[in-house]
């Protein structure tokens, strides 16, 4: 950044500030995250700007195809589905189901994630041995597996799928978080700390938090992307939300009848679910390669 | 060297033991009789079901019980399935082949595309070609395979109609069962039209196969990228260079052994990736493989096939990632420092 440098006023920006100017010369990582509010904020005040609710039947206009199809209405931009539902707002009212209950599983498992993760990686010996070999193995198995045998055993439901992904990504988070605090544990500002007398919680708390923030949260993006996919595959197997539920990969499951006079029911919601996906993996390459030039400075 | 493979085989055996006794204590969990999601046959009378609890040893608490189970799964009396009868063992191998047939196809043709991609993306670090290499990547596992998969469905099976939709081959060919992968059982039979059954195999192939492997490339090209470009930034490339290496030599000596060998356990991981997402497609195209057969079974709440699939599966994911672990480490020789600082 050229300034003008009088005398010593040298301009240093802080680590944050620093991470989002790379981030914001990454103009395709930028577009992503404007994708990104642009779903956030339909999923909050979408909703209550739709003019049909997301169970409204209309019989008068069945499989009505969209606006821009020659026998479409403007009264229903997407067009409907076979029971006369209108498109746009079971999209947007999926939007706030699909994201919504990802970002709130994915809060739960990292908080949960972390705290174990940050006890595995300052313990030693026998434990951290026997919490690194369980954890080699279940890192193996996909989170989906993990997710169809927990809902296995709770039952269907959007709720115990909402369970079930979070214990799967939960590992992942452990692993990271482990890593993470062994390394900087080793490092000499630590070391530093520790012969002043901090204890381990303080050390964890007050030094080694603060630089894993960003990693984590590059961590948390595409554990995010990891939770739509999964959440709507559930629901697309009839594992997840259940029928009438305008969750994205159920309404897909639900178009599924009428997928060849309706083409439209099947390709509107998946590119929703699609979109939001590549807007957050875009998002977090870019925040990671933005963190990769930062670090490397 | 031999304490190393034998820490890796220790870790195979511990977890699988630890997913038979996961697999146990799911017989316990699940809703229902206990005996009845062990054995799959609901006891018809107190002395039936006196028996199963004899061979199942119950009663005698939780330890030998589990040995007793141990011991039952590992010669392969794995229960009857709730609605079928039929031995869940005998189901889970007869099913396998195809999904592993489904997934080894995509696996190889991802590996064909990606790695090529991979490359030439790192190579061209930072240009036009890697920049769109990257985008197309990152699009490609952007996709929801079940989506993916229905759109393959429409456009090309609905509206153009060239490939066939479901199945893995038309109920014309009436293909005899030894190996379970269809084209090696085509080409052992003794069927008149041979190769009309391998074509038309071949196209009922296309479609799962495309789908599953557009999201495991993108995976892949990725990882491989990364890896050429932490390569070729290396002081020792440099080196190479300095001497008066071509570019081919520094490519084939020193580029691809470095940046390909330290990636293939992450490669080895997409084939598990691969294999979940093979469950989802198999139920889209009526794929007799496990995944669906399993999906069927939590459907039908068939808990004894439930838990014999997912011991199959979750078995079959961790051999795989510990044995390309493993053959990894041998073939590596910067590992070993690692190896024996840990041993």
């Amino acid at each position: 950044m050229p300034r003008p440098s009088f005398y010593q006023e040298e301009y240093y920006p802080s680590p944050m500030r620093h991470t989002w100017t790379e981030f914001q010369n990454n103009h395709v990582a930028l577009a992503g995250l404007w994708c990104l509010a642009f779903f956030i904020l339909a999923a909050f005040i979408g909703p209550m700007l739709v003019p049909y609710g997301p169970l409204q039947q209309n019989t008068d206009m069945l499989l009505l195809p969209p606006a821009w199809d020659i026998n479409g209405e403007i009264s229903h931009l997407f067009g409907t589905d076979s029971l006369g539902r209108d498109l746009l707002s079971r999209v947007i009212h999926g939007c706030r189901i699909t994201l919504g209950s990802s970002v709130v599983l994915v809060l739960i498992a990292m908080l949960v994630g972390c705290s174990i993760g940050a006890y595995a990686g300052m313990s030693r010996g026998l434990r951290a041995s026997v919490i690194n070999h369980l954890l080699d193995a279940i890192m193996a198995i996909p989170t989906l597996l993990i997710a169809i045998i927990i809902v296995a055993i709770l039952g269907t439901g959007l709720l115990n799928s909402m369970w079930a992904i979070t214990l799967a990504l939960i590992p992942q988070f452990i692993h990271q978080t482990r890593d993470l605090v062994r390394r900087e544990f080793q490092k000499e500002y630590i070391v530093a700390a520790r012969l002043d007398g901090a204890s381990n919680q303080r050390l964890l708390m007050r030094d080694v938090l603060p630089n894993m923030v960003e990693v984590l949260v590059v961590q948390a993006t595409m554990a995010l992307s990891v939770a739509i996919l999964d959440i709507s595959a559930l629901g697309f197997l009839n594992l997840g939300a259940q029928s009438p539920s305008p969750e994205l990969g159920a309404m897909l499951s639900e178009s599924l009848d009428t997928a060849y006079a309706a083409p439209w029911s099947v390709a509107l919601p998946g590119a929703a679910i699609f979109l939001m996906v590549l807007s957050i993996n875009l998002v977090g390459d870019g925040l990671r390669t933005a963190l990769k030039k930062r670090l490397l400075q | 060297m031999l304490i190393a493979i034998g820490r890796r085989l220790n870790l195979l055996i511990i977890t699988l033991f630890i997913l038979c006794l996961g697999s146990y204590v799911l017989a316990f969990l699940f809703p229902g009789d206990t005996l009845t999601n062990l054995s799959g046959t609901p006891p018809l009378s107190a002395d039936q079901s006196h028996q199963l609890q004899l061979m199942y040893a119950l009663s005698e608490g939780w330890f030998s019980g589990f040995w007793t189970y141990l011991k039952l799964t590992l010669s392969g009396d794995w229960g009857v399935s709730l609605n079928s009868q039929t031995p869940v063992f005998d189901d889970i191998l007869y099913l396998l082949p195809a999904s592993l047939e489904l997934s080894l196809y995509a696996m190889v043709i991802s590996l064909l595309v990606g790695l090529p991609l991979g490359v030439l993306a790192g190579l061209k670090h930072r240009t036009y070609t890697d920049l769109g290499i990257l985008s197309v990547s990152l699009a490609g596992f952007s996709f929801p395979v079940f989506w993916l998969s229905l759109l393959l469905i429409l456009i090309f099976a609905l509206q153009l109609g060239y490939l066939p939709m479901s199945g893995r081959i038309s109920l014309l060919y009436d293909i005899p069962y030894h190996t379970g992968f269809i084209l090696i059982d085509i080409l052992q039979s003794d069927v008149a039209v041979k190769d009309a059954a391998l074509k038309d195999a071949l196209r009922h192939l296309v479609l799962p196969t495309l789908s599953l492997s557009i999201v495991t490339t993108a995976l892949v090209i990725r990882l491989i990228r990364r890896s050429v470009v932490t390569v070729y930034s290396s002081d020792f490339i440099k080196a190479a260079y300095t001497k008066g290496l071509s570019h081919s030599q520094v490519f084939w000596r020193h580029g691809m052994k470095n940046a390909l060998l330290p990636i293939m356990p992450q490669l080895a991981m997409q084939f598990t990736v691969l294999l979940t997402n093979a469950m989802i497609v198999e139920v889209i195209f009526s794929w007799p493989g496990i995944g669906e057969w399993l999906i069927q079974a939590i459907y039908q709440r068939d808990y004894p096939a439930i838990r014999g699939g997912m011991l199959a599966v979750s078995a079959i994911v961790v051999t795989f990632t510990i044995s390309v672990d493993l053959i990894v480490r041998i073939l590596y020789p910067l590992n070993k420092r690692q190896f024996y600082a840990q041993a």
